[in-house]
């Protein structure tokens, strides 16, 4: 169904615009080369062709495109997006269509609506984004509209991200940490804070990171927590190196005590951060 | 693993046959110095056809020890299947320390972390991690004299930023940073606008790296020189037409002033290439070590290819021909003896991928004298890569930069005489002063295109006056990529540099002149610039990122520049983006659309694009409302998300046509040429009045008749400047003032 929704939008572009011409060779893209790298199934195959035809006009090229936009490989949504995104008026046409489908979609859909949308810069997306993530649309789709708020980078997102890490899914919750930082005009990283304690060590690992990098003060006690004792050398690595960034004295135990941690990932990194300590 | 075996017991056959170059038993060999090598083998892949590119990752790499170096060799794995935490751990490179006591390499140790820096003690087999940010990539670690590893990493230190996307808004980019052995110390170096990577070090102690170049047309990878503390940034190779490619990467010194790098196109090659042989100055012949330092510069660099057939662009390899991935020379003869890495067969990421296959690089000893290849390991299922003896090598000297702490952590920029030039004879006293640009990428929320015109974003820092002795100076930000245009009296550029600079904290960054030779000396005469003393121009030096734009109010001023006598055309400094919808709109609804609207009473004939295969045709009248229009071609609307102004004075994305075969007839014309408004139709045909250093109506740039004698409105300096910025920025239709990112949504 996916596929006659897309080619009715193309349907549409043609009778709006009135005036699409068949297809152009190009002196290096074509849509030729493409159908040939899709029916290679490799990747690199498709992202050099798609690459290949940046600027080609090329009307036969538009749904071989479209048709990767729904690919069920992340980056070759992404190259295909990036294709759109060099065509403002055929972008358009798409972006509206997947931005209703962050509403009414399933998994699949909404994962792929969010790529396209974020990799297209759709920023018109957010409120649905928004809206999209308390559904119960699954781990991968929600996987996506996190990745695609940490795209935006817009501070819009931030209700996305904080619903994102209540999420059931650990992945869901790591990956909504670790946009939070990079988020523009993001002031510190209090919604992550609680994280810090959560129960799977990738998320309390990511956590640590962004506290550290976003030097929250708040973060101090629980990161002191987390070297010291945390079963998981990543999340203790990360810690440490946040306690560094934090630079507060009060760590000095916490950190001394890391710098003799049974792994290699601990123990340079706690007595760096001991150096760090005002 | 029993093709392993075959392969290596192959390989020891055709040494055998060859001659047995390097074979444990031959002592005059260019490997029987050398008691075993260092070799990286990560899994084959084909996800790494962009030169640029730096997160593929596939679990199951290693370090592994060959010794004797030979194709007969005992191969011993010594990172890191024993290390806890690295069973699922890719490594993308590494270095041999100084003393060959530890390796630094970088990891990633599962699909979700990103790559880190870590040290391997060869004595013990301990791996510690160097603690950087855990957020952040890692790779390409180098060592450096004095307990130091420098690296490129996606970090970044300016906060509320965003690491730059590269010349195609793909990929963030990679960037150089130091940190101390002990994990302490860690700097970040100045930004450029796309990607550097593959650090080298040099026998002078400075730093040899690949980068990439795009400003408008540009767009290429060139070796490039800094310091050690990241700055003094200085032209390797590759730029003006002297590279022996598109992109010149992986360079690793023969002897001084001679390097052995990979010649390859940005894409589509697997960070492979042809194998060639840079002699930056003189070629001495000393006994048979040939080097070439002395008068060592870019502009007296020769180049010679020791793999003839090997393609240099992006088009697939032959059989038997392949590509290669690295080079490491063992001595520094006329045609140097190297370990090599090395592919056979089509090297190309798409005709690979269609197959199914990988590339498989194995690691060979070439001799470029004859052109023979012998093999020492080939692991069908591995890439090896980055071979290396292991061995003791003296550290060069370090190599410091001097800052100025009254700079307060801008960067001086300048130059003793600016028409000390050799790209362009200037006329004495033709230019006011240099424009100063800072660029940005997508990375501050901008669709994929600034425009239709493929140029960065862009903001006018300021102009510094040139003065009498030819000189100028300014203080501007530090660490973002800069761009300079030496300019005429009406504010338009004379001879735009077509790369990006940037420069560290405290920084002076002074050239000679306006890209002047580079083998001389620029004198001034007493030696003291007029510049220094009368002080450098203030642009933006402290201003922080977000707030280096104009206000919207000066953006749609008519009469922002002063034109009072002795005011000195105040208020330009106010201009810094040209958003179109603002800056230039307003100016164009104001002076033009009354004629030059929808309407077209001013009878402009249309132009057409037109397919000769098919005959069809789409056709567009200059319009310069801001209304939007649509122009389609090959299923592919041209113009409609631009305002039909946007359009018809940038023009179509010429690329699109060009690749496209379509012929555009008529009254075709492009009304502003990116960075050039002197040579822009638009502006002869306002024909701007003097602007610097004072604004003068009774001044013309051009001796035609401007549009304004027919009883046409005549534009103020503000708007005439706003023209001229327009196009000297690249005609872009977007900048920081429009960034759709500020909006609420």
């Amino acid at each position: 169904m996916m596929m006659k929704n897309i080619g009715i939008k193309l349907a549409a572009v043609a009778l709006v615009l009135c005036a699409a011409l068949p297809a152009y060779a190009g002196k290096d893209g074509s849509a030729l080369k493409i159908k040939q790298a899709i029916a290679s199934t490799s990747v690199d195959a498709i992202l050099a062709e798609v690459e290949r035809a940046e600027a080609l006009a090329c009307d036969e090229c538009i749904q071989l495109v479209t048709n990767l936009t729904e690919d069920a490989r992340y980056e070759v949504r992404a190259v295909a997006a990036w294709w759109f995104a060099k065509r403002p008026a055929l972008k358009k046409m798409l972006a509206e269509q997947f931005d209703a489908e962050l509403l009414t979609g399933g998994t699949v859909k909404v994962r792929n609506a969010a790529d396209f949308l974020s990799r297209t810069m759709t920023y018109t997306a957010l409120p649905n984004l928004r809206a999209a993530i308390k559904r119960d649309v699954g781990a991968e789709a929600k996987l996506a509209i996190v990745r695609a708020v940490h795209y935006l980078g817009h501070k819009g997102g931030n209700e996305a991200l904080t619903v994102a890490m209540t999420d059931r899914d650990p992945t869901v919750r790591a990956e909504a940490a670790r946009a939070w930082r990079d988020i523009y005009d993001q002031v510190d990283a209090g919604p992550v804070l609680a994280l810090l304690g959560d129960a799977d060590a990738s998320v309390r690992a990511e956590a640590a990171t962004v506290v550290g990098g976003m030097k929250t003060l708040a973060g101090r006690g629980a990161l002191e927590a987390l070297v010291v004792s945390d079963g998981s050398p990543i999340a203790r690595r990360n810690a440490a190196w946040a306690l560094g960034k934090l630079g507060q004295a009060a760590s000095r135990d916490a950190l001394t005590k890391a710098s003799g941690d049974e792994s290699g990932l601990v123990r340079m990194t706690a007595r760096a951060a001991l150096g760090q300590l005002r | 693993m029993n093709h392993d075996m075959k392969s290596i017991a192959l390989g020891a056959a055709l040494v055998a046959a060859l001659g047995g170059v390097g074979c444990g038993s031959d002592d005059n060999g260019p490997l029987s110095s050398i008691d075993s090598l260092i070799i990286l083998q990560r899994p084959k892949r084909n996800d790494m056809g962009d030169i640029f590119q730096y997160t593929s990752y596939k679990a199951g790499a290693r370090l592994v020890k060959l010794s004797p170096p030979t194709a007969d060799g005992k191969q011993e794995v010594i990172c890191c299947d024993k290390v806890p935490g690295f069973e699922q751990a890719d490594i993308s490179g590494f270095d041999i320390s100084f003393d060959a006591k530890e390796i630094v390499f970088s990891a990633a140790l599962s699909g979700s972390s990103r790559y880190g820096l870590f040290i391997l003690n060869l004595d013990t087999g301990a791996v510690d991690q160097i603690p950087t940010d855990p957020g952040r990539h890692y790779i390409m670690p180098v060592f450096l004299p004095g307990d130091r590893i420098m690296f490129t990493t996606n970090a970044l230190e300016e906060t509320n930023a965003r690491q730059f996307r590269d010349e195609y808004e793909r990929g963030e980019t990679s960037q150089l940073g130091r940190i101390n052995r002990d994990g302490s110390g860690e700097i970040l170096g100045p930004r450029n606008l796309s990607h550097r990577t593959f650090p080298t070090l040099a026998s002078d102690g400075r730093v040899m790296f690949t980068q990439w170049d795009h400003l408008g047309p540009l767009n290429a990878g060139h070796l490039m020189y800094v310091n050690q503390d990241l700055r003094e940034l200085r032209e390797g190779f590759g730029k003006e037409g002297t590279g022996a490619s598109n992109s010149t990467l992986k360079a690793r010194e023969i002897s001084p002033g001679r390097f052995v790098a990979i010649a390859t196109a940005r894409n589509r090659t697997i960070q492979s290439g042809a194998l060639v042989d840079i002699r930056l100055g003189t070629v001495v012949n000393d006994k048979g070590i040939v080097s070439a330092h002395d008068h060592a510069t870019e502009a007296n660099a020769t180049f010679k290819v020791l793999t003839p057939d090997v393609p240099r662009g992006n088009e697939p390899s032959a059989d038997s021909v392949g590509r290669y991935y690295d080079a490491f020379p063992l001595n520094a003869k006329d045609s140097p003896d190297l370990l090599v890495s090395w592919a056979d067969g089509p090297v190309e990421s798409g005709v690979l991928g269609s197959a199914g296959l990988s590339a498989n690089f194995g690691v060979y000893l070439y001799d470029s004298t004859r052109h023979l290849r012998l093999p020492i390991l080939d692991d069908p299922e591995m890439w090896d890569i980055g071979a290396r003896p292991l061995q003791t090598r003296t550290p060069p000297p370090i190599v410091g930069s001097a800052s100025d702490a009254s700079l307060q952590g801008q960067v001086r920029i300048g130059a003793m005489n600016v028409y000390d030039s050799t790209m362009k004879s200037f006329e004495p006293g033709s230019i006011y002063g240099v424009r100063v640009i800072e660029g940005f990428s997508s990375e501050e929320g901008f669709p994929e295109d600034f425009g239709t015109t493929m140029f960065e974003g862009q903001a006018s820092l300021g102009v510094a006056p040139v003065r009498p002795d030819g000189s100028w100076l300014a203080t501007v930000p530090a660490n973002v990529p800069l761009a300079v245009q030496a300019i005429d009296a009406f504010g338009m550029a004379l001879l735009p540099e077509p790369v990006w600079f940037s420069g560290g904290r405290g920084e002076s960054r002074v050239c000679g002149g306006c890209h002047e030779k580079r083998d001389s000396s620029t004198v001034i005469d007493p030696g003291l610039t007029d510049a220094a003393a009368i002080g450098p121009t203030q642009m933006f030096g402290l201003t922080p990122r977000a707030n280096r734009l104009s206000a919207l109010a000066d953006l749609t001023n008519p009469n922002l520049i002063s034109t009072a006598a002795g005011m000195k055309a105040a208020g330009h400094e106010k201009l810094v983006g040209m958003a179109w919808d603002s800056a230039i709109q307003s100016v164009l609804d104001a002076k033009c659309v009354s004629c030059h609207g929808d309407s077209n009473t001013a009878g402009v004939a249309p132009y057409t694009i037109t397919d000769p295969v098919t005959g069809q045709s789409a056709s567009w009248t200059f319009n310069l409302s801001g209304a939007k229009k649509p122009l389609v071609v090959g299923g592919m609307d041209l113009a409609g998300e631009w305002p039909a102004s946007y359009f018809s004075i940038a023009g179509p994305d010429m690329e699109a046509l060009e690749k496209a075969n379509l012929v555009a007839s008529g009254n075709f014309k492009v009304y502003a040429k990116p960075q050039h408004a002197r040579d822009s139709i638009l502006i002869q045909k306002v024909n701007p009045t003097q602007l610097f250093p004072e604004p003068n109506a009774g001044r013309r740039a051009f001796n035609t008749t401007p549009h304004s004698t027919g009883n046409y409105a005549e534009l103020t300096p503000t708007e005439f400047y706003k023209l001229i910025l327009m196009a000297d920025h690249g005609v872009n239709y977007y900048a920081r003032e429009n960034n759709p990112r500020l909006n609420n949504y």
